[in-house]
């Protein structure tokens, strides 16, 4: 990691040489295996490794950005340069205050595990084919395809005013996905682990579980297009709650182009709705001390019981509102980290029994537009519910409305959950969406 | 560069693969983006990279890196062998690759103006302008403008042990404007952009009063507009969708890799009527400039056009060299791949319907209640479950026969076995969108494009927020 900070510095310095008033360099090197299933077999094992620099520079708040393989000292300094007269060409911003100061970041525990970044392909082939073995002994004639993979990576972070941050981080991850035919009718659906540390890590079982989901999609209808109450289960709640979350983007907010512009203070979901956006989280998938600009980053809370309590900012939005940034910079973007939703005090099972006629989401996303907040969105797997069963699978249709007015139609978010490192995935229950269908 | 290439070929073959391919890819960018009136972010890139690929005993390896010294070629070219032999432990049908004729080949893409010798403050110009002329168009309703202009030059050398070398060298251009504006605290966005497998006489070409204006036009209209209707409904598509569409409702599922992964709805139906008789559907990587065009793939094949539909019977699917083989057929060049750390993957090209016999009032004339939806914005397809989407930025209300009031943007979705049997007129008009997307697959993002005419389909699903 040493080359890579070295690097970095020697990048940031030889754009400050050539005349930039500020500049950030991020330094990195990767590597990665991973192996495709297709009907139940191998289709390929794949190995990579990757190394880059990326120099941010700034000139009177312009920016330029040059993005390289070398991290040597010499494709360094010239990566440097060429930011630094891009920055020179670009429009002044006088909007740009600065780049963040050094601070004390918090050490998150667990972003990097040997043991990860020491997995074989032969490891790897075999939670695959467990997979794929476990899914047949449910379904004999499935057909099951997958995959999994493992990476480490170490990362530099330089800028101009004394930022150095240096860090390592591994990932694991498997999934099977598996479709049954029955005539010109399918059946299908996926389950998936994911973590960074191998103790967070746990493929087994993925496979059946997929078959036997997949096998419950089968003998599909379609639905009246009618207003209804939607269940989201954990694989589809998290998305309809994350579009707060990415769309509480201060710099989308500052440019007047987002439907989130006066939402500051306001209700954006139910009263029973309370975010957390947590970079902290020990082997969090998006834990870090630090931002993308090398921002400390805290715990905060998003939304309270319901009202927005601030939007997401970098140091340069954080600048223009003359507030502290939160510390959500991608250095070049803003996102939020681990997002994640008090929990409730009602069961799934309870909150769906008390549910006459709905819909129940098992998975898909709700996309809503970012200037509108209006979504419309495919189901693309969902159960009718009756009566508070899981009556039938749903062939096809669409959800249709406006992302806060269904936040706000939030009644119910179950004390039960899926959990992930660092995401909680509970069953959220809301009032009423427009649902289109094919009967 | 090429001696690199060939090297680890040679290599490769003195270890005894079945087949290999060793595939350089160098690329330049420069891109620039500006909002509310100052072009305040330029950028610039250079990336290479090799992707190795191994077919031993019948089981795939692939490896990647981005060093090119000998040194790390040797240590590439063996892990992606560590690989393949890792891959045997469960082959369900041992990995073949076509024999076919080997091909030297050394070609660039054509352009007049190469952006590598255009200055950043001539591009600048281009963005400014973009912006000023849609900013006046929209007046006071102006909320915030964006413009953006990219060019890329990639050169890609794939050598085999086949004997193929092909060095191919593309260079793409593409500029763009967006304008949100407002009215009684309703904002909506319009956003056009042109972009096509050319050099800079692309962006200094473009006409601002096609894609300013329309950009501007596009958000004052949505302003007013009504949300969409929530049902099922007959559909007339705009050409400015039709491309979005045959390539999640049909395309994807006509990608050889998908049919014998068992994974595409329309496996085992070649020869069979699976659409309307008024359905023609090519791929095709030969239309001139065209965003999604080439002139070899990326196993070094020469591309073509692939007839995939022909009066609503399926005729044939798109192939890489290890899907023709195993379908017995020739190869058509349709194997595509990101980036040098990406191995190539069956991909679309440029998809089109071709144009029919009707004119878009006969379309128009006989659905009592419907909608017509423009501007193809992004879709997906879950192919195994013949299940797709798209979504579109605008549209019309159709109400007794005529074209009535706009409706703002909405996601369709249908299955596909059903859509295709259920277009019921095709238009006379055809429109090659000029301009192009990226489509994803397998984790890597391709370039494509599409096109044609109007389409009816009796019944869509279309998901809006309002009651009809």
């Amino acid at each position: 990691m040493d080359d890579l900070v070295a690097g970095a510095q020697r990048a940031c310095d030889a754009a400050m040489q050539a005349g930039a008033h500020f500049a950030d360099v991020s330094a990195y090197r990767g590597t990665s295996l991973s192996v495709t299933l297709e009907n139940g077999a191998i289709k390929s094992s794949d190995a990579h490794e990757s190394c880059g620099v990326s120099v941010r520079a700034f000139y009177g708040g312009g920016q330029g950005w040059y993005h390289g393989d070398g991290i040597d000292m010499e494709a360094a300094a010239e990566a440097g340069q060429v930011a630094a007269a891009l920055a020179r060409q670009a429009d002044p911003d006088p909007d740009f205050v600065s780049l963040p100061e050094p601070a004390d970041y918090e050490e998150v525990e667990g972003l990097f595990d040997a043991a990860v970044a020491g997995l074989s392909i032969g490891r790897l082939i075999e939670h695959s084919l467990a997979n794929v073995d476990a899914a047949l002994s449910v379904e004999s004639d499935a057909i099951v395809a997958g995959g999994a993979g493992a990476g480490s990576y170490e990362t530099a972070l330089v800028n101009s005013l004394g930022v150095v941050a240096a860090g390592s981080g591994s990932s694991v991850s498997c999934f099977s996905r598996v479709a049954i035919r029955r005539g010109d009718e399918v059946g299908m659906f996926y389950d998936f682990d994911y973590g960074r540390r191998l103790d967070d890590f746990d493929p087994q079982g993925l496979g059946a579980r997929a078959a036997e989901e997949a096998a419950k999609f089968l003998g599909a209808r379609d639905i009246e297009t009618k207003d209804l109450p939607v269940v989201f289960g954990p694989l589809a709640s998290r998305g309809a709650l994350m579009s707060i979350a990415s769309n509480a983007n201060a710099e989308s907010v500052q440019r007047n182009r987002s439907f989130m512009v006066g939402k500051l203070g306001e209700q954006v979901a139910s009263e029973i709705v309370t975010l957390v956006d947590d970079p902290l989280i020990p082997g969090g998938m998006a834990s870090r001390g630090y931002d993308g600009e090398g921002t400390a980053r805290r715990r905060l809370t998003l939304v309270e019981n319901g009202v927005l309590q601030t939007y997401l900012h970098d140091s340069y939005t954080a600048g223009k509102a003359g507030v502290k940034s939160t510390g959500h910079s991608t250095r070049g973007g803003i996102a939020p980290s681990n997002v994640n939703p008090v929990l409730g005090d009602k069961t799934a099972d309870e909150i769906i029994k008390e549910v006459h006629e709905g819909l129940y989401i098992n998975a898909g996303g709700v996309h809503p537009n970012s200037v509108t907040g209006d979504f419309s969105s495919s189901i693309d797997f969902a159960f009718k519910i009756e009566n508070g069963e899981l009556a039938y699978p749903v062939k096809k249709g669409a959800m249709g409305g406006n992302i806060i007015e269904l936040l706000k139609g939030i009644d119910a978010i179950s004390s039960d959950c899926r959990e992930e490192p660092g995401s909680i995935m509970p069953t959220v229950r809301c009032r009423r969406a427009r649902i289109a269908g094919g009967a | 560069m090429k001696e690199l290439a060939e090297w680890v070929r040679d290599e490769a073959m003195k270890r005894g693969v079945q087949f290999a391919d060793a595939r350089i890819v160098e690329s330049a960018h420069t891109s620039m983006s500006r909002q509310d009136g100052k072009t305040d972010r330029l950028s610039q890139g250079t990336s290479v990279g090799i992707g190795v690929r191994v077919l031993l005993e019948g089981a795939w390896g692939f490896a990647s890196t981005n060093s090119l010294t000998r040194e790390d070629l040797r240590k590439c070219l063996e892990g992606a062998m560590e690989m393949a032999k890792a891959s045997g432990a469960r082959v369900a049908e041992p990995g073949v690759v076509a024999e076919v004729e080997p091909l030297t080949a050394e070609v660039v893409s054509d352009f007049t103006i190469d952006p590598r010798e255009v200055g950043v403050d001539r591009k600048m110009e281009v963005v400014r302008q973009l912006e000023s002329v849609a900013v006046d168009r929209v007046g006071p309703h102006l909320a915030n403008s964006t413009a953006h202009y990219g060019d890329s030059v990639t050169r890609v050398i794939v050598c085999n042990t086949l004997g193929a070398c092909v060095d191919q060298t593309q260079v793409r251009t593409s500029a763009g404007v967006g304008i949100t504006a407002i009215k009684d605290d309703v904002r909506q966005r319009g956003y056009e952009h042109r972009n096509g497998l050319a050099g800079f006489e692309l962006a200094e070409g473009i006409d601002p009063e096609e894609v300013s204006v329309k950009a501007a036009d596009t958000a004052l209209m949505l302003l007013d507009a009504r949300r969409a209707p929530a049902g099922n409904f007959p559909v007339v598509l705009h050409p400015s969708i039709v491309g979005i569409f045959i390539h999640e409702a049909l395309g994807h599922n006509a990608e050889a890799d998908h049919v014998i992964a068992k994974d595409s709805i329309i496996e085992g139906k070649l020869g069979r009527q699976i659409a309307s008789q008024l359905i023609n559907v090519i791929d095709d990587s030969t239309i001139e400039g065209s965003w999604g065009s080439y002139e070899y793939d990326s196993e070094g094949t020469p591309g073509g056009r692939c007839v995939i539909i022909e009066n609503g019977v399926l005729k044939g699917f798109m192939h890489s060299l290890e899907t023709a083989a195993k379908m017995g057929v020739a190869p058509n060049g349709s194997a595509r791949a990101q980036g040098a750390s990406s191995p190539p993957v069956v991909r679309m090209s440029n998809t089109i319907v071709s144009p029919g016999e009707s004119t878009l009032d006969e379309l128009v004339k006989d659905i009592d209640l419907g909608v017509l939806l423009e501007g193809g914005q992004w879709g997906y397809v879950l192919c195994v479950k013949g299940q797709y989407t798209c979504h579109a930025g605008w549209g019309r209300m159709i109400r007794n026969g005529e074209l009535a009031e706009p409706i703002r943007d909405v996601t369709m979705s249908g299955t596909i076995l059903d859509t295709l049997k259920n277009v019921d007129a095709v238009s006379k008009d055809f429109e090659m969108l000029p301009k192009g997307g990226m489509c994803g697959k397998a984790g890597q993002g391709m370039y494509v494009n599409g096109g044609g005419p109007y389409v009816r389909v009796s019944e869509l699903v279309v998901g809006g927020q309002e009651q009809v």
